[in-house]
């Protein structure tokens, strides 16, 4: 088995106006899909706007994030096993995410 | 420790509670402080509990996030201005607080109380307060309560504009009314829950489940009152109705979603713990003193309940339209009067009624009709109230009925009513 790793984006806005019957449910969702047993590891990234670190001259310098200006930030990630890309596409498209008009994008992890 | 699942509405109930407590502290000037920490704790929930599960005492967790997410915007906002400090510092106190242990429930259930009370303030505009009860004590949110009422968002999103601006204006507090007006805040009080409960009951149109949710949560505010100190027998009056009815809700509809007439109703899928529910408060609503519009409806929704003869539910009824001269109680007034004398009493009864646009009068005239053989004049009737607003499973109620008028076939039982 292979390893990915499933980045998902999403419009911060669109959570903020769910109400909190929806919260809920949503967060059953999101639960019960990190049981599931495909799943290895999983993180939920703050939604504060972070650090971006550059060099710049050979000097690494640190400002504030974000690191795009695009409206979707960057906000949980997973890495599953799966046999194949195909394999790990079937196995997220169910994911809430998707639901709440989110976006996931899935990457083989090197040397798994 | 963490636990698999969530109790049912958890975080819609959390939510008015958490409110009532942090507006109380705060002041209602700061409402959407409260609101805003409250929705905070909830985006917190969703991003952390699907990675380290669910809090043992998820109601203690959103208490203390929420209470964390105030803090942050009362610094960052200064908001009370040279109160901030001192709002701070309650906020701190409050946190320490465990919602579920006994002694901190009362206080919670009390902040509550005082929130609808304030819902239904005189100076909130009628029809804005039911909308601001289901937002901030109910934890709905604009869209579920436009869908609830079928109307538009932008609409009810107007209606809470008006209500928050009058409790800015007049700078409404937490107070419990005293004196005359704590009686007469009562009545709004329970008028507006009356109302919350019929518009969820009455299921107009389509077959959306968020009606259902209005009836409960009419029935948990109503709870609320009944289990204070300023409880009395017309709350008790208006819980057992509300108990009653819902008790029926799971009944009203058969697997396939179509509609079952009371009589046929398998009163085995009637809700037993409203019942029982309903009759402990309509035991309670006859035991002082004082009548209320409520005593006659809890009296008919008992009666039903048990069983009682269609003459015992006349005169209830008689009762009940000599406190409230309706048209609709006129109408079901008719269903009973068409049990006990038969159809073409009925039908006289319900001749002079304006109630246009209301499927239920067509219905109930269809329905006699047929039963007096006129089945030309019933299929107009069925047909007509086709053209009114109702929901799926009344509409197929009434197709069934056109194509009984049209076969011929023999006259069915039963009445497409509010004695679903």
């Amino acid at each position: 088995m292979s390893k990915y790793m499933l980045l998902l984006y999403h419009d911060p806005a669109g959570f903020t106006k769910m109400s909190p019957e929806e919260m809920q449910k949503a967060t059953e969702k999101y639960m019960e899909w990190r049981k599931r047993s495909f799943v290895v590891d999983s993180g939920r990234l703050a939604g504060d706007t972070g650090r971006v670190i550059r060099s710049q001259n050979g000097q690494s310098r640190a400002t504030d994030g974000p690191y795009s200006a695009t409206k979707e930030v960057f906000g949980g990630y997973y890495t599953i096993e799966a046999a194949g890309y195909d394999d790990a596409v079937k196995l997220s498209m169910d994911h809430p995410h998707l639901a709440h008009g989110g976006t996931i994008e899935v990457r083989h992890v090197f040397g798994t | 420790m963490n636990t698999d699942s969530l109790l049912d509405h958890l975080f819609r109930h959390q939510s008015g509670r958490i409110i009532a407590h942090l507006t109380r502290l705060l002041g209602p000037q700061h409402l959407e402080t409260a609101e805003e920490a409250v929705q905070e704790a909830m985006l917190r929930a969703l991003q952390t509990w699907p990675d380290q599960g669910a809090p043992q005492n998820a109601p203690a967790w959103l208490f203390r996030v929420a209470h964390n997410a105030a803090i942050d915007a009362v610094r960052r906002d200064k908001t009370g201005g040279q109160k901030s400090a001192e709002f701070v510092e309650e906020l701190n106190r409050s946190a320490l607080n465990i919602p579920g242990d006994p002694d901190f429930e009362g206080q919670l259930r009390d902040s509550e109380l005082r929130l609808v009370f304030m819902c239904c303030h005189p100076g909130i505009p009628r029809d804005s307060r039911v909308v601001l009860a289901l937002k901030i004590a109910g934890g709905f949110n604009v869209r579920e309560i436009a869908r609830a009422f079928l109307a538009a968002d932008e609409a009810i999103a107007q209606k809470l504009v008006r209500a928050r601006r009058q409790i800015r204006e007049q700078n409404l507090t937490l107070d419990v009314p005293d004196g005359a007006e704590l009686p007469e805040r009562l009545d709004t009080v329970l008028e507006v829950i009356y109302f919350m409960f019929n518009e969820g009951y009455g299921a107009h149109e389509g077959e959306d489940l968020i009606r259902t949710d209005l009836c409960f949560e009419a029935l948990r505010l109503g709870d609320l009152i009944a289990s204070s100190s300023i409880s009395s027998p017309k709350v008790d009056a208006l819980m057992a109705l509300m108990a009653l009815q819902a008790a029926r809700l799971a009944a009203r509809t058969d697997a396939a979603g179509d509609l079952v007439l009371f009589e046929e109703q398998d009163r085995s899928r009637w809700d037993q713990r409203l019942i029982v529910l309903g009759f402990h408060h309509f035991e309670r609503s006859i035991a002082g003193t004082g009548i209320s519009p409520y005593h006659p409806q809890a009296a008919i929704a008992a009666a039903h309940a048990r069983g009682a003869k269609w003459l015992e539910i006349l005169d209830l009824y008689e009762q009940l339209y000599a406190m409230s001269p309706s048209p609709v109680v006129a109408l079901n007034r008719a269903v009973a009067i068409a049990k006990v004398n038969g159809p073409a009493d009925a039908l006289a009864a319900i001749e002079s009624l304006k109630l246009p646009g209301y499927y239920l009068y067509l219905a109930v005239r269809g329905h006699l009709l047929l039963e007096l053989g006129s089945r030309a004049e019933a299929a107009a009737c069925f047909t007509a109230a086709l053209e009114c607003r109702c929901s799926e499973p009344e509409r197929r109620f009434l197709q069934r009925k056109i194509e009984e008028c049209d076969q011929g076939a023999g006259v069915a039982s039963g009445f497409p009513l509010s004695t679903t």
